[in-house]
């Protein structure tokens, strides 16, 4: 666990520091593109402070706004004690010394992300969706692939990674918009008749390939990071459940939803366990896509049956991916203790009843809106929405009178 | 959710793992879709749901908005029963006026609309023997 923990936090930092590399050879060539007596030195001084801007608010309150966005209520025992009693098993299986905090989103899609950079302050959503469709198997299988991120710091290798994204995308962005006011030509025609006149054609060439591929290498470079993780979380929650059923069946799930998630975005996208944005891949956008293919994690998740160790996780994906790919650090494929898998859980899973499940996510979503609930003797449960103004509540069935307040 | 006849807050009544929306203003019912399809969803024939609600251009009924999506809800006549509802366009549910939810109470049931029709005359049973007095 802690070798998979050291290298992740060693490319946060490789990632960190290229970032700002690239922002400024970005801010020199595009200033330079303006200006090219003193335009460089105002484009690197640009460059780093939106660079310092973006990477101060997404460190000290990017999950804050992350779950914001995503309109995430947090959520105590009470309010849905089968998914806080799940987030705590799967704590203690995987050791982290924290507790996460708990989120609901009201949505009908089936789906979850984990957030925080630091463990301290991590948290888990999940959709209202995820919570009336899956089964406990299925749900620990889900909250154990989040943990798998939080344990391994892959939240704040994407945060950064995403930052870099942004800072570059913003970057490339503004210059394009001067591009068509027209702003850098009027300084240019002023200079390149008088001096150095093929170093200026070579920066601007040079300004125009950053602006058109930065963007998009960094798009490719941040969906390659993203892939990997996914893969890493979901070895991880094999080895945390000991049952890779679970998390196949949920994928399989959450794949085959009709629903659309309401607030999923180009750059919350990757956080999420299932790509919200896009349908099954096809293999030719597997390149673009931030989500390896969800059949295949399927695929791999089923196959398996020996063992759920990361060596066994290693090996299955290499014979069903055909070619070899590091997932997983090799200082974590030495581990020796064979892990077995439990099987014969699904006959388990008979007693699930989706009505009930739906009900219950329902329930808690309404809970967090403060309703108001009352169980009337002859069965009917009136739930009052707070915005409901009159005294009293009549149950039309069995005509008892109830007060409110 | 807001009644769309009264604009009022409407209350939620759950009997037997069934959710409706209730107006106790104007006894309005909002049947969900979600909910219509968890009435059905042991025994759905894809097309029993569509198979109890006609389209119907006879009705003059004022026409209401949809308390989800805002857009103007269809006259729909109920199985086969003269029994004119509101239905949404983008099938988020289906509005009862109080009026119609007495007719509901006295149809006699044939076997696709029963299961509504049993929900609501248990639902409603004060309601009801209110209304014989």
């Amino acid at each position: 666990m802690w070798e998979l923990i050291q290298s992740n936090k060693r490319k946060s930092l490789i990632l960190f520091f290229g970032m700002g590399a690239l922002l400024i050879l970005i801010g020199y060539v595009f200033g330079s593109f303006y200006n090219p007596e003193s335009g460089g030195a105002v484009g690197i001084f640009f460059a780093i402070i939106l660079w310092m801007i973006l990477s101060t608010i997404s460190y000290f309150a990017g999950s804050k706004i992350l779950l914001a966005v995503s309109g995430a209520k947090e959520v105590t025992k009470d309010v849905h004690p089968q998914l806080y009693n799940v987030v705590e098993e799967m704590k203690i299986a995987s050791g982290v010394p924290y507790f996460p905090k708990i989120y609901i989103i009201d949505d009908p899609s089936p789906n979850a992300f984990a957030t925080g950079v630091k463990p301290e302050n991590s948290a888990i959503a999940v959709t209202s969706g995820l919570l009336s469709t899956l089964n406990r198997y299925e749900l620990q299988g889900v909250v154990a692939h989040e943990i798998s991120h939080i344990v391994n710091r892959d939240i704040l290798l994407m945060t950064f990674a995403g930052m870099m994204l942004g800072a570059i995308t913003l970057m490339s962005e503004v210059f394009f918009r001067g591009l068509y006011f027209g702003g850098g030509s009027r300084y240019r025609s002023k200079s390149s008749s008088k001096n150095s006149g093929q170093g200026q054609i070579i920066i601007m060439i040079l300004a125009l390939v950053l602006a058109i591929l930065g963007p998009i290498l960094a798009q490719l470079f941040y969906f390659a990071i993203s892939r990997k993780r996914e893969y890493l979380a979901d070895a991880s929650a094999a080895r945390l459940t000991r049952y890779p059923e679970g998390l196949a069946n949920a994928l399989e799930k959450i794949a085959n939803s009709s629903y659309k998630l309401r607030s999923a975005n180009k750059v919350t996208a990757p956080m999420y366990i299932v790509n919200p944005l896009k349908r099954e891949g096809m293999k030719l956008a597997d390149l673009t896509s931030t989500h390896p293919p969800i059949s295949e994690r399927i695929k791999i998740l089923r196959a398996l049956q020996q063992g759920v160790s990361y060596k066994d996780y290693q090996k299955v994906f290499e014979m069903i991916h055909g070619k070899k790919e590091k997932i997983i650090p090799d200082s974590a494929l030495t581990e020796s203790i064979p892990v077995a898998p439990i099987m014969g859980l699904a006959n388990q899973n008979k007693s699930f009843s989706h009505v009930d499940a739906k009900r219950e996510a329902n329930d808690a979503v309404m809970k967090l809106n403060d309703y108001k609930f009352i169980n009337c003797k002859c069965g009917v449960r009136i739930k009052i929405p707070p915005d409901y103004n009159q005294p009293i509540v009549v149950c039309p069935r069995c005509g008892t009178r109830h007060q409110l307040g | 959710m807001n009644c769309p006849v009264c604009k009022e807050p409407m209350i939620i009544l759950e009997l037997n793992k069934v959710e409706i929306d209730f107006c106790p203003n104007c006894s309005g019912i909002w049947l969900d879709e979600g909910e219509l399809e968890l009435l059905y969803s042991i025994d759905k024939p894809d097309n029993e749901l569509q198979k109890l609600f006609q389209q119907t251009t006879s009705s003059k009924e004022k026409s209401y908005k949809c308390p989800i999506c805002r857009k103007r809800m269809i006259k729909t006549q109920f199985s086969n029963t003269d029994l004119i509802l509101d239905r949404c366009p983008q099938n988020h549910g289906i509005w009862f006026d109080k009026g119609e939810l007495e007719k509901v109470l006295t149809i006699k049931s044939n076997s696709s609309s029963e299961k509504i029709l049993a929900l609501l005359k248990d639902m409603f049973s004060y309601n009801k023997s209110q209304e014989a007095e």
